[in-house]
């Protein structure tokens, strides 16, 4: 019998390979269920980081329903346009519907490119724009907090467009025209303070995408920021808030401008309502006092808006 | 002397009749009122803040402000009656279309502004922090929803 030579043993013969089959399968499968794992595990400093960012970044506003008892997050909000209404997608990790899957890559990417996995564009209603300047540190903490979410199976309806912009690709143009990528270059002359508050208003908080006015292709007016819009999201009329003494905060003292982005509340008592209301629930008022003084101070350095051409 | 009094309490009585039954109040007026009394009541918020966030130092007034935000907040609850959706007003027709929706939010506002004048008067600093952002809360939710944006 040749049941001995080397290479040659039947498998019923060897005691040790149903062992082996067994380690292999149980390998094969931890390797499946490794990564999922691996994803649960994300420091629990990393995802308290990353619901601050999350906060900070506004996504809330955006990715949860308008409606009573909406699951945070996982998306469906209108957005109405002068483009057409654009419909928030789910961030929950819902394999799905979702962002299940997703590596921080993928989340820089269309965080900051404005391009997802798959390759295909997003619409600049999604503030890429301003989101190009978030650090990699924080796009981790922002996945690693998305991550810890319980996933949610839930489809945003598709946008509602116009036939010319029914086509992502029509964004390949707009990018090359109006967007450049780069991170947030702290300015070394400016306080920290400053830096941080601009950190937070250009980029994190994206406060030009509703109160800096758009061209007629909807890039921003970067020569206007924050000067106000008249014709924002919603149709809203979006104020200045810049410098300028009547129709911007230059009245404002620092102290009035923190604690509207506290409470709310306006100098003169009054609460303010319109979109900002659902901006400072869901994104300032969460926000530590340092970086509402921070946003405070960025927005105070601001030049005068001269009052837009009629 | 009782003979006196009971006749004039009866003329009272029957002369403020009409004022009960049928609203005299011309809904022009009606919107003029609703705008002082929420003018009234910011000017109270303002002040309020001053003194509470340490701008001024009349700390003594500090409960004037409170009672007066929480007496004019229950008040609010009366001054939208139907017909004043049009004319000079900000309030948009949207409060009468569904108004359990917008009373719950001037009832938060009643029970906000209740709690932060108690706090007031306990001086107890977290507690009227917190009353004052929950008010907060129902005066952007209602602005949001129901006071036409600046145009």
């Amino acid at each position: 019998m040749k049941t001995d030579a080397p290479g040659a043993r039947p498998g019923s013969r060897n005691p040790l390979l149903p062992w082996r089959v067994a380690a292999l399968l149980l390998a094969g499968a931890l390797l499946l269920v490794l990564p999922g794992r691996a994803r649960a595990a994300d420091p629990p400093a990393a995802v308290d980081r990353g619901r601050y960012l999350v906060h900070a970044g506004g996504c809330l506003t955006c990715h949860t329903a308008d409606r009573p008892g909406a699951i945070p997050l996982a998306g469906g909000r209108a957005l109405e346009t002068t483009f057409g209404t654009f419909y928030a997608p789910n961030l929950t990790p819902d394999r799905a519907t979702g962002l299940g899957g997703w590596t921080d890559a993928d989340l820089g990417r269309a965080l900051r490119e404005g391009i997802a996995p798959d390759g295909s564009y997003y619409y600049p209603v999604f503030p890429y724009p301003a989101y190009t300047g978030i650090s990699d540190a924080d796009v981790e903490a922002i996945g690693a907090y998305l991550r810890s979410l319980r996933p949610a199976r839930q489809t945003a309806p598709e946008h509602d467009l116009p036939w010319y912009l029914s086509s992502r690709l029509v964004m390949f143009g707009w990018n090359l025209l109006n967007f450049t990528a780069g991170r947030f270059a702290p300015d070394p002359a400016r306080s920290a303070d400053w830096n941080r508050g601009a950190y937070l208003v250009r980029h994190l908080g994206h406060c030009g995408e509703c109160h800096t006015p758009r061209d007629a292709l909807g890039a921003l007016d970067s020569s206007r920021e924050l000067a106000g819009n008249p014709a924002g999201p919603g149709g809203e009329k979006i104020p200045d808030i810049t410098q300028a003494r009547d129709s911007g905060i230059g009245r404002w003292s620092t102290d009035e401008i923190v604690m509207f982005l506290e409470y709310g509340v306006l100098p003169d008592g009054d609460f303010a309502g319109s979109s900002m209301s659902d901006v400072i629930t869901d994104n300032t008022a969460q926000l530590t006092p340092e970086d509402r003084r921070a946003i405070a101070t960025y927005l105070q350095s601001l030049d005068p808006a001269s009052p837009p051409q009629p | 002397m009782r003979h006196r009094v009971l006749p004039a309490l009866l003329a009272c009585a029957v002369l403020s009749v009409p004022a009960v039954a049928v609203s005299a109040t011309a809904p022009a007026d009606a919107i003029k009122y609703r705008k002082a009394v929420m003018a009234a009541l910011s000017n109270h918020v303002s002040a309020f803040m001053l003194v509470n966030f340490g701008k001024v130092e009349h700390q003594g007034h500090l409960k004037a402000h409170a009672n007066a935000i929480a007496d004019l907040g229950t008040q609010a609850k009366v001054l939208f009656p139907a017909g004043t959706d049009a004319g000079d007003t900000d309030a948009l027709p949207l409060i009468w279309k569904e108004p359990d929706k917008f009373r719950k939010l001037l009832g938060d506002l009643e029970a906000s502004s209740a709690k932060l004048r108690d706090a007031v008067a306990a001086n107890d600093k977290p507690g009227t922090l917190a009353a004052f952002k929950a008010m907060g809360e129902a005066c952007k939710g209602c602005h949001d929803r129901y006071r036409k944006a600046d145009d």
